[in-house]
């Protein structure tokens, strides 16, 4: 898979919107080393929550090219048209919604979901009070938004966890980057309950982060 | 927005709504991009759609002609069907507009080719 262009976004984009950094880039390995899955899988339907810049997604739309449609959810302005311009200047069909999780998507659709959440372990009055700042997004609190995860750094993962059931389709796969602090083990046991399988596909160590891909799918599929 | 994604959006999230889609479409401006026509990607795909969507999309599409009513049955096999499929879904762009809930008659802007489906705190 390609590493998507970039050079289309300006500095003053990054100071909005997410620069793609060794997260990112575990995400795209994980997808790369599962393709033969992937194209096993043929998913109709795949998306992105929290696209940021849209390197992900592009680089996906790209490699699975015209066997696809390819979405983008984030609830940054300027994230989504970052990645509609990432699309556009690499050549993909993406196309970008501003949105919450997957909330306006239709129920079980999804066949591929990707996923870097705000996983940055911060106090929750932190998260919140991000939140309660009014309706103008600063620059400062769209940026929060992309990797202050509150406790654990989990409140985005677990909220998107228990609503899991409803985005997926019957054959459905997730790729989530996790963080050590993130307690992945809790969080397969977790998945279990809900009745999916998680597997830790892919981890990394990088300088100060100790980093996982779940690869989630349905028990019964 | 490719009117394919439009097929999938709803507006479910909304409190006290039940269904929420077909959102009613309203195209202000829209755009023709070339694609590869896949017909079999668009066979997968089929199942997953909602036709009465598909129907709504060419209405306001202006593509009322290209689309029937009620779902055809064997459409994989109708060649000039799927390639109008093809235009109506993967080939119209819509820049402006809006969508509303059928239930509630929230408005949903589309600007720029982006729909922003994001709802209030106080509306879910």
């Amino acid at each position: 898979m390609e590493t998507p262009h970039t050079e289309h976004l300006s500095a003053d984009d990054w100071e909005h919107v997410y620069e793609p950094a060794e997260d990112s880039f575990l995400l795209l390995d994980a997808l790369e080393a599962d393709l033969d899955f992937i194209e096993k899988l043929q998913p109709c339907l795949c998306l992105e929550i929290g696209s940021g810049s849209g390197v992900l997604i592009t680089a996906l739309a790209k490699r699975l090219s015209h066997n696809t449609l390819c979405l983008a959810t984030d609830i940054n302005p300027r994230a989504c048209i970052a990645t509609k311009r990432t699309a556009l200047h690499n050549g993909a069909r993406v196309d970008s919604m501003r949105n919450n999780l997957a909330s306006a998507i239709r129920k079980r659709c999804i066949d591929l979901l990707l996923f870097n959440p705000p996983y940055v372990v911060t106090s929750d009055e932190e998260l919140e009070s991000q939140r309660l700042t009014g309706e103008t997004p600063s620059t400062e609190r769209n940026l929060v938004y992309s990797w202050a995860g509150g406790m654990d750094g989990r409140r985005v993962t677990d909220i998107l966890l228990e609503q899991l059931d409803d985005i997926l389709s019957p054959s459905g796969v997730l790729y989530l980057l996790l963080l050590r602090e993130n307690k992945p083990d809790e969080i397969i046991k977790q998945l279990q309950k809900l009745n999916f399988k998680a597997v830790k596909h892919m981890e990394r160590r990088i300088p100060g982060e100790h980093l996982y891909i779940l690869k989630v799918t349905r028990t019964s599929f | 927005m490719k009117l394919s994604t439009y097929n999938f959006l709803t507006s479910m999230a909304i409190k006290g709504v039940k269904v929420g889609y077909p959102l009613k479409l309203r195209i202000t401006k829209k755009d023709l991009v070339e694609s590869e026509f896949n017909p079999t990607f668009i066979e997968r795909l089929l199942p997953k759609l909602d036709w009465s969507a598909v129907h709504a999309a060419a209405q306001q599409a202006e593509l009322a002609d290209d689309i029937p009513a009620e779902q055809p049955e064997n459409i994989a096999e109708n060649e000039l069907l799927m390639q109008k499929l093809h235009h109506l879904l993967f080939e119209i762009d819509v820049l402006e507009g809006e969508m509303e809930c059928p239930e509630t008659g929230r408005v949903f802007p589309i600007t720029d080719g982006i729909p922003n489906m994001l709802l209030n705190e106080d509306e879910v």
